[in-house]
């Protein structure tokens, strides 16, 4: 960028030869993070890397001379830098063909899936899901039915979401695709909800339907009067209800509250 | 156009506007229950009714967005021009110039305004007759008055646009009176159009039945000011993209230096109005989302969490490329200045700062991973950048560097004459620095706190940012006061590169006001009014992501066509002769 005199001395490494490394070095690097980053978020980045160095490349009119000189020979070159230059043009060529062979490899895994965090329900479906009063208010849980929620925990959702709620359980790599069991701690997820969004995971899993992931149904949907003979395990609702205070109590969140209670909509 | 021509726009435009009140007569059936009589969908359009319903709104909105938001700028580089005036005659012409050509693509692209609203409210009407009904029923009498309003408005610009040259002089005060006029009835047009939209995602003023109690509660629901807010912010970055793109390709296709040196200025100054606003915009959107949320918390997990929560990492990756085209842009223009060699030895740096903030802003919270990639969690890097506490630092950070490019624009070629200068600007890069830093360690800060804390310390980041931003800007204005001027810009001087970018920002922006309003209208999922009225027709479900990608790129297509027919009718009335540039006074514009 400096160098608008023509005096000054040819940098060590050409610009289009610091280009392909930086690339190079980033992706590595973006390959090298375990756990992996997924392609499509690698894609991302390099866009955005690569982006990065064409606004670079482009500010100067220097800079561009100097870029697209490289790729001309000029009489009484060393032959450094005829090697370079040959290397920076094959990149290309290896990129596309890397890019094809990823492409028609075969494969056996099942498509990429995307993974709704948080499916949506309908406003009418919440609307069913009563709170009841003792689960209601944070400020005045039982000491009793977080003590309850413990037991239940520790006993059914433990082995999936770990002991400590991290979603680290013993039976947790198991069920890795396409997504584990929540890690209740990480803001992402319970911190997010409100009680009876919270209450309405309980009531459909993950298993049954569409949103296909290892989440068994601990309670019957209001109304659902078939389901306990189809899962033997399920909770009442008052022990779907204890487990979700231990939730929030032992992970020091708080269920997200709706600032305005359905009635008021109308009345604004 | 001729005189006889804009009479013929005019009465366009005053005809399609009426089209809508025997509209709004013929529905007014009691209540919705009652309209039971009236069938609840018809296909009007040999395609499918939401697509045809789809299309033309998002044309008419985006027209109707540059139709508002040009009369905004256009009006203020007018008084500006005329206050300049007195003091210096050329530079108010120059001014005065400026404001008319960005108003030029005005009176066509009025007339195409008026036209997609009249074909979206008759495509409305007749494809879900029982909805708007209802519609009708409810908002009755501000159906009556929006059409009024919009002839006012129609009068107003076509006079303003017209009587421009009439009106100089002496009587510019009428002119600016009448430009002040158009936007106030712009705005209150688009305002009543905005309830009708916000009611049908944040119902309000009814009872459980939707039956109307309060006219004033369903107007002032619960998305009707956040929506204004977000849309009056992002029609004015709209608008002033739209003009900047026009100024690129006058400049690319200049014949003479005189010619290419005001396009370039325009180009600039459309630039310049759209960065500005667009730093605005991302915190009108968090209002507006912050209100939707409050007001359901399904669409809180809608938006962020479900089914349109990849939307967004769509719209950061676009909003990217828009603030990076942007910066690019202005980085360049720091080559129309001789000798800013200094303040371009740090561009690198702040590119560096801008793809890096901007990698964080992108990196989705939970990925589309294939199996082998799937650790099924969040990513323990990517799911803690993927935050919202990570996100704001990012964005925040990045207005500071966009800003600080900015205070280097206007640095350059100067020379500070004040005797504190070196020590003034110490101070100055002293309190951007703590300005980055609060910024950061609020950011960090949050990280770890509840999420209510965590909305607190993003409203205190962007407290900081404002302040910091207006004490230093106060600063730099006395640090420059009198400061000489080593080399005036070379208005022209732009490299053709630079008005490429212009084209595609406008280009991305265009594709991107049809994305959301994909998202704003997909986000009821299947209600007509959410909460109250099912969508219960063939296509309630929410096209797929790729799907609406390739509508909005179709519209996006249209408009273009559109409005290069547009740019073709603006070109036959040139006004030939072109103000003189002279020596023209740097920063004035800003
Ligand atoms: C077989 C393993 C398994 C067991 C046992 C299990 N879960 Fe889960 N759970 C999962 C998986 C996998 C997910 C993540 C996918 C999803 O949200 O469906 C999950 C998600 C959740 C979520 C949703 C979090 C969010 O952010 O949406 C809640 C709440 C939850 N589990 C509660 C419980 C409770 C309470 C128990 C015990 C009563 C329990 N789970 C037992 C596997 C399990």
């Amino acid at each position: 960028m400096t160098d608008h005199t023509p005096l000054r001395r040819q940098p060590w490494v050409p610009l289009p030869v610091a280009v392909a490394l930086v690339v190079i070095a980033a992706f590595v690097g973006l390959k090298l993070v375990r756990p992996v980053i997924p392609q499509s978020v690698i894609l991302l980045y390099m866009g955005f890397i690569v982006l990065g160095l064409v606004i670079h490349i482009t500010l100067e009119d220097t800079r561009i001379a100097r870029f697209s000189g490289f790729f001309q020979s000029g009489p009484g070159e060393g032959i450094l830098v005829k090697v370079e230059r040959v290397a920076v043009l094959a990149l290309l060529p290896a990129v596309a063909a890397w890019a094809t062979y990823a492409g028609l490899r075969p494969q056996y895994a099942p498509p990429v899936e995307i993974f709704q965090r948080h499916p949506t329900v309908g406003e009418a479906t919440l609307a069913q899901i009563t709170v009841p009063a003792w689960a209601a208010d944070p400020a005045t849980w039982r000491e009793a039915d977080i003590a309850a929620g413990k037991v239940l925990y520790t006993a059914n959702c433990a082995v999936c979401h770990g002991e400590n709620l991290d979603g680290l359980g013993p039976a947790a790599a198991g069920f890795r695709y396409p997504i584990r069991p929540a890690n209740f701690r990480d803001v992402g997820t319970i911190a997010q909800l409100t009680l009876p969004y919270v209450y309405w995971r309980l009531t459909t899993g993950g298993l049954q339907n569409q949103f296909n992931s290892a989440m068994p149904r601990w309670v019957a949907a209001p109304g659902d009067a078939g389901a306990s003979a189809l899962h033997s395990n399920d909770l009442t609702p008052d022990e779907g209800w204890q487990v979700i205070l231990y939730l929030y109590r032992a992970t020091g969140y708080t269920p997200r509250v709706e600032a305005l209670p359905a009635a008021a909509h109308a009345s604004h | 156009m001729t005189a006889r021509g804009a009479r013929g726009g005019l009465a366009w435009a005053v005809v399609s506007g009426l089209a809508l009140l025997p509209a709004a007569g013929l529905f007014a059936e009691p209540a919705w229950a009652q309209a039971a009589a009236i069938r609840d969908y018809a296909e009007p359009a040999l395609i499918d009714s939401r697509l045809a319903v789809w299309i033309a709104a998002q044309l008419h909105l985006d027209f109707a967005a540059f139709v508002l938001a040009v009369p905004m700028f256009a009006l203020a580089i007018e008084l500006f021009g005329w206050s300049v005036a007195r003091r210096d005659r050329a530079a108010g012409a120059r001014f005065d110039w400026l404001a008319h050509e960005m108003a030029r693509l005005l009176p066509a692209a009025y007339s195409l305004t008026a036209i997609s609203g009249a074909l979206l409210g008759m495509l409305l009407f007749a494809a879900y007759p029982r909805l708007m009904a209802y519609m009708t029923e409810t908002f009755g009498p501000t159906f009556a008055v929006y059409p009024l309003f919009f002839v006012l408005e129609t009068v107003c610009l076509y006079f303003w646009y017209y009587a421009w040259d009439r009106l100089q002089g002496g009587r510019k005060w009428a002119h600016i009176l009448l430009g002040l006029l158009l936007n106030v009835f712009g705005t209150i047009v688009m305002f009543i159009a905005n309830s009708w939209a916000t009611f049908m995602m944040t119902p309000g003023g009814v009872d459980e039945s939707g039956a109307l109690v309060s006219l004033y509660g369903a107007v002032w629901n619960f998305g009707w000011m956040p929506l204004n807010v977000h849309r009056l912010v992002a029609n004015i970055t709209f608008g002033a993209l739209l003009c900047a793109a026009y100024a690129a390709y006058r400049f690319l296709s200049a014949r003479s230096e005189a010619e290419r040196a005001l396009y370039d200025w325009m180009g600039y100054t459309g630039n310049l109005i759209a960065l500005f606003t667009m730093l605005f915009l991302p915190f009108a959107g968090y209002y507006f989302g912050f209100e939707l949320f409050a007001y359901s918390a399904t669409y809180g997990v809608t938006l962020m969490g479900g089914v349109l929560s990849w939307l967004f990492i769509i719209q950061a990756i676009v909003i990217a490329i828009l603030f990076i085209g942007a910066a690019y842009y202005a980085w360049l223009g720091l080559l129309r200045i001789p000798g800013s060699e200094p303040q371009r030895r740090l561009i690198p740096l702040f590119n560096v700062a801008l793809i890096a903030g901007f990698m964080v802003w992108a990196t989705p919270h939970t990925m589309a991973a294939s199996i082998e990639e799937s650790t099924g969690q969040f990513h323990p890097l990517l799911g803690a950048l993927g935050l919202m506490a990570p996100k704001m630092i990012a964005v925040t950070l990045i207005l500071v560097v966009l800003y600080v490019s900015y205070l280097l624009y206007r640095r350059a070629g100067k020379v500070p004459v004040v005797p504190w200068a070196r020590a003034g600007a110490r101070i100055e890069w002293g309190l951007i620095a703590l300005m980055a830093a609060i910024i950061f360690g609020l950011g960090i800060y949050g990280y770890f706190a509840p999420a209510d804390v965590r909305i607190q310390t993003s409203i205190w980041q962007i407290l900081v940012l404002i302040g910091g931003i207006l004490v230093t800007f106060v600063l730099d204005l006395f640090l420059l006061r009198g400061a000489k001027t080593a080399a005036a810009v070379r208005w022209g001087s732009m490299p053709r590169r630079g008005q490429y970018v212009l084209i595609l920002l406008a280009f991305v922006i265009v594709w991107l006001m049809g994305l959301m309003g994909y998202a704003r209208s997909g986000a009821r999922l299947n209600w007509h009014v959410f909460g109250l009225i099912q969508d219960t027709s063939a296509s309630a479900g929410l096209p797929t992501l790729g799907e609406a990608a390739i509508v909005v790129t179709l519209i996006t297509l249209v408009f273009f066509a559109l409005l290069g027919v547009a740019f073709a009718i603006s070109a036959l009335s040139g006004r030939s002769e072109l103000p003189a540039f002279g020596e023209p006074r740097r920063g004035a514009v800003a």
